[in-house]
């Protein structure tokens, strides 16, 4: 992430364009290298030194790229590449035992220690030092002293980017660093979008949602509990760091509220939007979880000759829960001719935390009067009472794979 | 897609109603009345929320929900408000002064809540502490810079360490306990997950809060008590307008004129002009008429922080001589900083007044560590974790050390004790920071007069600074 100093953007008719770098670029490209190949030079040397080194890069590269921010560029890039840094400390001895021996000893002479032995035979800087030495059994206790500053670590490790991931990151960053003043966000999510990876950004970064349907899927205007009484900046960060989230999946489109410089402006993105791409990984639990499962009842339902005028939608519907910052994405969403809903879950490899948030979820949505059916696997770590229980009934349990006919079966027993 | 009635009210846990009984919950920085039947308002300052369908406000109304509630004889369940009683008493004897004493005595009357204004080195910390022992609960301590965070870890610590653990929150801490301090910008960030926590929020410097970002801290604390203190509760954008409402009136105010004398030691002021060596005014001034040619070449003005940024900017785009001025602008700056008889006057001043205390300031922080290294005098700078800036200020308090060399982080409201001498080497021309930075040597003393030197290279740029600073003090005089 960027600091706001680092941040840039043009306002067009109140819309902020942030700034961006180009790939296609050549200058832009080498920059971009020459700063990583600064960083891997660095490595083993301490911070001091890096930091140097950067302020030249500044002056000498910065105007080569752009002859007014390409200060801050170099400097932006900079910051970016100190997330890919690892530091360690330049000794094993203890600096703060070293130096408070060594102001112990000072303040303890008659007067101040000289700097060159006198003909008066006073005490010198060098007596104390060397008292030092031999006592801590460190060297150089002048250079020790203060070797727990940030400025003395070294360099351990280096992630070298390419330089076209740097790029990426820089634009993604300062698309973030606008977001930074955002009061607030819409995002409108296309019903091919995978929701729960959304709505787990969402709750995971501790925002408010309000979820209304659309032609083509859904629109999530998201804030945070205090903007009930005015807009404010307060959760900027938190709409900031949502954003690489929306980039692991597609088709987004968003529009931030943002206070740029005491004024209103908008900023847009979508899923197109060019020279953007997620640095998050995405996240371990919703990785592939179930998903032959998932296949092989979509086959299944796919060779059903009659699915008694069930249709499987394109996209699982969601199931809000605002007041949790969270929602119910279920796996598959059914619908009849009279337009009744069916959800379906299904609970194949859960850890047990997972699991009793997940149990937790489908109860709720049973008390709010949505029809879900469970398909869960013999294998799963639960009791089938609290399934259950939480279903009121509605358990489809299976051993390997999920069949059409079990789900239908199930369907018309109500 | 089924829905709910936009007036179904959802409980705590899952949306099972409580009852007839309503609950009053916190949520990141707001407050939560749960358990009423749908249709039904709770008494006071809630609002419905209809993206979570739940009535909320900030916080900062706790206290006015509470009376609310008791007002009008509604039974209610608190699990909003977690703060603790904490037997806080003073290990250190405080006496207090007649106008601490009244400051407390006017917050008292103000149920609680409210601005005490005192001049730099009256000794607010006294007052704060004070208030912490009378209200004996969990109590947040927000200050603006980490240099406070550290001397109020410090002051707390010595004062409640036995009965509290005094915990940190900012400068790369994060240990909360019933006794905190924090930043303003850590208090912004991460006040939405403790702000249930603290009965007592003492704002440092509170002339900082009403800033649009710092405003959002009262708002995401309960607490139903709030003390501010400053010596300048005026703000140039008028802000000092929202004081009341974010931490109280201000219930107690004295000038610097009204305990000048009595209660602040004077003090006497030398200036030593330092003169360049006869090689460095040779280098110098060779330096400085390649930089000089270029800013007038250039038509170049140079009044500003601003203006040096436009300098560096059209030096290094520039195809003739923007390199060397750059270099000769450079080696301008370091031939001032680092003028050889400045370190030698400093040897001799810390020669005189070895047995005096001093500190020393400078404006910079590699220069503090370069003099550190050279004097083996302990350094103080914002690097300095906080338990060994304590472990250094008490040492220097008892005498074990002589002198301390610091960067700017003994600024603003920074307590330093009983310090005989200060030199200031080198500073910028800012006379809020001039005032402050004498503030601390004006400790009350027996018997004692304390020295300000202030170390100006002379025929440099570093003149000008200094008389700005003296004309802003002729202005306004602090003594």
């Amino acid at each position: 992430m960027l600091r706001g100093e680092h941040v840039m953007a043009r306002m067009a008719r109140g819309r902020l364009i942030p700034h961006r770098l180009s790939q296609a670029d050549t200058r832009t490209l080498e920059a971009a290298d020459e700063l990583c190949e600064l960083y891997a030079s660095h490595v083993g040397l301490p911070r001091a030194r890096l930091e140097a080194a950067l302020t030249v890069a500044e002056e000498e590269l910065g105007p080569r790229l752009d002859a007014r921010r390409g200060f801050r560029i170099v400097r932006a890039l900079g910051k970016l590449l100190e997330e890919r840094a690892g530091w360690t400390s330049p000794t094993d001895a203890d600096p703060y035992t070293i130096r408070t021996r060594i102001f112990e000893l000072a303040s303890a002479l008659p007067e101040p220690p000289a700097e060159e032995p006198g003909l008066l035979e006073a005490p010198t800087r060098e007596g104390v030092l060397s008292q030092v030495a031999s006592e801590t059994g460190s060297r150089d206790p002048a250079t020790l002293m203060y070797a727990d500053r940030r400025s003395a670590q070294n360099l351990e490790s280096f992630e070298r980017p390419s330089p076209e991931q740097l790029i990426t990151r820089y634009n993604v960053a300062q698309a973030q660093g606008v977001m930074y003043s955002a009061r607030s966000l819409v995002v409108d999510i296309g019903a091919e979008a995978d929701a729960r990876l959304v709505f787990h950004y969402v709750k995971l970064l501790g925002l408010i949602y309000d979820l209304e349907p659309t032609k083509r899927g859904y629109r999530l205007r998201l804030d945070g509990p205090l903007s009930l009484f005015g807009s404010t900046r307060k959760y900027g960060l938190q709409l900031a760091k949502l954003l690489p989230g929306l980039l692991l999946t597609a088709p987004w489109k968003l529009s931030a509220d943002v206070e740029w410089r005491d004024r209103s402006a908008t900023l847009e993105l979508d899923s197109d939007s060019p020279g953007l791409a997620s640095h998050y990984a995405s996240p371990k639990e919703l990785r592939e979880r179930d998903g032959d499962v998932r296949e092989a009842f979509v086959r299944s339902w796919e060779r059903a000759k009659d699915t008694g005028g069930w249709k499987l939608e394109a996209g699982p519907g969601v199931l809000p829960f605002p007041e949790q910052k969270t929602a119910l994405v279920p796996d598959f969403t059914l619908v009849n001719q009279d337009g009744e809903q069916v959800h379906l879950e299904i609970l194949g490899f859960w850890s047990e935390r997972k699991l009793i948030e997940r149990v937790a979820l489908l109860r709720e949505a049973k008390r709010r009067g949505y029809r879900v059916l469970i398909a869960a696997s013999e294998n799963l770590g639960t009791s089938p009472e609290t399934l259950e229980e939480a279903a009121k009934g509605e358990v489809i349990p299976y051993k390997n794979r999920l069949a059409a006919k079990a789900v239908m079966e199930k369907l018309s027993s109500r | 897609m089924a829905g709910l009635d936009p007036t179904d009210e959802v409980g705590p846990l899952l949306g099972y109603a409580l009852g007839t009984l309503i609950e009053l919950r916190y949520e990141s920085g707001t407050l939560l009345a749960g358990g009423l039947s749908p249709g039904e308002a709770p008494p006071g300052p809630f609002v419905w929320d209809g993206r979570t369908r739940q009535w909320r406000s900030p916080a900062s109304a706790y206290r006015e929900a509470a009376l609310a509630m008791r007002e009008s004889g509604t039974e209610y369940l608190d699990n909003a408000a977690s703060f603790e009683k904490v037997s806080l008493e003073s290990r250190v004897a405080m006496e207090p002064r007649p106008y601490q004493r009244e400051a407390l005595a006017a917050w008292r009357r103000s149920d609680l809540r409210g601005v005490v204004v005192l001049p730099t080195g009256a000794g607010k910390t006294a007052v704060a502490m004070r208030a912490i022992e009378k209200v004996g609960r969990s109590a947040l301590v927000v200050v603006p810079t980490l240099a406070l965070l550290k001397q109020w870890y410090s002051v707390l610590t010595d004062a409640f360490g036995t009965s509290v653990t005094v915990g940190l929150l900012g400068g790369g801490y994060h240990e909360i306990t019933p006794l905190t301090v924090t930043t303003y910008d850590s208090a912004y960030i991460h006040m939405e997950r403790y702000g249930d926590r603290f009965a007592l929020a003492v704002y440092d410097e509170v002339h900082h809060l009403p800033a649009p970002k710092n405003a959002v801290i009262p708002r995401m604390l309960l607490a139903p008590y709030s003390l501010g203190l400053t010596a300048t509760p005026e703000r140039p954008d008028g802000g000092h307008d929202l004081l009341p409402d974010l931490c109280g009136p201000i219930v107690y105010h004295r000038s610097p004129e009204d305990l000048a004398g009595t209660y602040l030691a004077p003090f006497e002021m030398v200036r030593i002009p330092i003169e360049l060596t006869v090689h460095e005014r040779y280098e110098y001034a060779q330096a400085d008429a390649i930089y000089r040619d270029f800013l007038q070449k250039h038509r170049l003005p140079m009044r500003s922080p601003e203006d040096w940024q436009r300098f560096i900017l059209v030096a290094s785009t520039s195809h003739s001589g923007g390199r060397d001025a750059l270099l000769a602008a450079r080696r301008r700056r370091e031939i001032q900083a680092g003028a050889m008889r400045k370190g030698a006057t400093l040897e001799t001043l810390l020669r005189r007044h070895w047995d005096d205390r001093c500190i020393v300031f400078t404006k910079s922080v590699e220069e503090v560590y370069a003099l550190s290294r050279r004097f083996l005098i302990p350094g103080i700078t914002f690097e300095t974790p906080a338990r060994e800036r304590k472990e250094i200020l008490d040492r220097f308090r008892e005498g074990r050390y002589r002198a301390v060399i610091a960067s700017d982080v003994l600024n603003e409201g920074v307590d330093v004790p009983d310090a005989g001498v200060a030199i200031i080497l080198a500073g910028s021309a800012s006379r809020r920071e001039y005032v402050q930075r004498l503030g601390r040597i004006l400790r009350p003393r027996e018997g004692k007069r304390a020295i300000l030197y202030e170390l100006v290279t002379s025929e440099t740029g570093e003149e000008f600074s200094s008389r700005r600073r003296r004309e802003g003090f002729a202005r306004e005089p602090v003594v």
